[in-house]
């Protein structure tokens, strides 16, 4: 009878001698594929420090077919997702933990990150993050595309509407994969004149435009998501609650069709593993319910993963991540909070290191948990090389 | 064992040979092809593997082909798996690709990569015997650039 991996021969302990001596302890003659193996799973900074380990090595991690297989790695690996934090909506004051910490520690730092868009007269907004880079917006026309992982940003200005001077606006950030193209659309508003513009900015181009064919007409709600290569806004008329969208790629317009139901008092987008998804809230603000597109584009695969019940009332919360066994991470009102559907409970991780501001006192104070007015504002942010401009240093 | 498994001999380049059920080899896309494709004879061989990194790796095949086993053990051997000598894992990292076994060369370039984070570049040179080909301002320059990542 032959037994499996049994050797035949009994000469191995000499021979594994000699092949010890003969292999030395180098990763020396390693093929370039390998070390290109090897190094994707390394983190941002690391690799910072990689480039000066030889020319070869240094051209390795610039070029962009490592930049993009290194993003594409970091994209699957939960422990590279950052999700930064603004807990005070009147400074720039942006912190992050990885979200990973999140779900597995009940204590957790909130690290400091130096935001490059300071001294603005107003709040600074993250209007998006995609593949790394980040966009802030002040509001008054100035724009800041940034990768927080290896500190490189790049200023814009004159993000404005051609008509009109200070107005009120929503942004989305977005990429365009057929141009490897970086975009930000920004819907200006202003009520009193009735006038609406959208405004396209390319950082290929490294301009904007108005883009022609918006067709205003509907109220755009909360903050754009990027999915499946178009921004989303939730919209509203008159007829109820609806979906626009804009493709980055031919920079058209489009829509979405929501799920058909009724009882929605209001609607939340957000992105679950890819996936659009919205939180909408019932009359008495005392549930959720949690909706995922599964199929982009096809009305019918729109599908409720759960709904959740809120021990208070509250404000409407954005979905922000979802993770093993359907856990999701959402960021309720001044903290972030985990609902596991398994249970049907909500735990609200501790996050030290940050100072909530009261939106309508102004006064700083600890994180309370149950505070109405201030609410954090959160974004998720994978750790990735791109960068958004030729180097530049703060 | 069912009468219908199958066994493949495998020779090293050292001259071993391994009988092993054949269900356990394909793991290796390398040595299915070489099925699929009907040329095997009695004998494969294997002249980038030696018999003592043919042994780890057989070890790791087995455990992970094992029926019923839970994540969490499978995570608790593969952690002990590669918790080897440097030269060991270079020589596992090289039969990982030479039988093309993708799961396992993602779990041992996932062991060099947390093994390299945070070693100096003058370090990593050794490591992996590279030539330092900068001069000393060209050097200095790429650190400036990211003088953040250093400290």
């Amino acid at each position: 009878m032959i037994s499996e991996g049994r050797h035949r021969r009994p000469k191995q302990r000499r021979l594994r001698r000699r092949t010890e001596i003969s292999r030395e302890d180098s990763m020396g003659c390693l093929p370039e594929e390998l070390i290109l193996a090897i190094l994707v799973r390394v983190p941002v900074k690391y690799l910072l420090q990689f480039k000066c380990v030889s020319k070869n090595w240094f051209n390795l991690i610039s070029s962009p077919e490592f930049v993009k297989t290194h993003l594409d790695f970091s994209a699957n690996d939960y422990t590279r997702h950052m999700s930064l934090l603004q807990y005070n909506a009147l400074s720039t004051e942006i912190k992050y933990c990885y979200v990973t910490c999140l779900f597995h520690e009940p204590v957790i730092e909130a690290l400091d990150l130096y935001c490059p868009m300071k001294n603005t007269p107003q709040s600074v907004q993250i209007s998006g993050s995609v593949n790394g880079l980040v966009c802030l917006s002040d509001g008054f026309g100035r724009l800041v595309l940034w990768n927080p992982s290896i500190r490189k940003f790049k200023n814009v200005f004159g993000f404005l509407p051609t008509k009109m001077g200070s107005a009120w606006f929503k942004s989305g950030f977005g990429y365009d994969e057929v141009h490897d193209d970086y975009k930000v659309v920004g819907i200006f508003s202003n009520m009193v004149k009735a006038y609406f513009e959208a405004v396209i900015y390319s950082l290929k181009r490294d301009s904007c435009t108005t883009l022609e064919d918006f067709k205003p007409g509907v109220t755009y709600c909360g903050d754009a998501k990027f999915v499946h290569r178009k921004l989303h806004w939730i919209t509203y008329r008159r007829r109820g609650w609806g979906i626009s969208c804009i493709d980055l790629v031919e920079e058209k317009w489009g829509k979405l069709e929501l799920p058909s139901c009724k009882e929605e008092q209001e609607l939340k987008l957000g992105v679950l593993q890819g996936d659009l998804s919205f939180l909408s809230s019932n009359d008495e603000r005392n549930h959720s319910d949690v909706w995922v597109m599964k199929e982009y584009g096809v009305k019918a695969s729109w599908t409720k993963l759960y709904t959740i019940r809120y021990p208070e009332n509250y404000k409407l919360v954005t979905p922000l991540f979802t993770y093993s066994k359907g856990k999701i991470l959402l960021a309720f009102k001044s903290s972030l909070a985990i609902y596991d559907p398994k249970n049907d409970s909500i735990t609200y991780p501790t996050v030290t290191n940050v100072e909530l501001t009261d939106s309508i006192t102004h006064a700083t104070y600890n994180i309370d948990v149950t505070s109405y007015y201030s609410i954090v504002e959160a974004e998720i942010c994978i750790e990735s090389l791109v960068c958004p401009d030729l180097p530049n240093k703060y | 064992m069912s009468s219908s498994t199958k066994f493949l001999t495998l020779k090293t380049n050292d001259k071993e040979e391994f009988v092993l059920d054949e269900a356990i080899a394909i793991r290796s896309q390398t040595i299915k092809n070489m099925v699929e494709d009907d040329c095997v004879s009695n004998v494969i061989p294997l002249p980038n593997v030696d018999s003592k990194t043919m042994i780890k790796v057989i070890e790791y095949w087995k455990k992970h082909s094992e029926e019923g086993i839970s994540k969490d053990k499978l995570m608790d051997f593969d952690k002990a798996f590669v918790k080897v000598d440097q030269s060991i894992l270079y020589a596992l990292i090289l039969a990982a690709n030479f039988l093309n076994d993708a799961e396992m060369l993602d779990m041992i370039c996932q062991e060099v990569a947390n093994r390299i984070k945070g070693k100096t570049p003058e370090e990593i040179r050794k490591e992996f015997n590279i030539e330092n080909d900068f001069t000393p301002e060209e050097e200095e320059e790429i650190r400036n650039e990211n003088v953040w990542a250093f400290e």
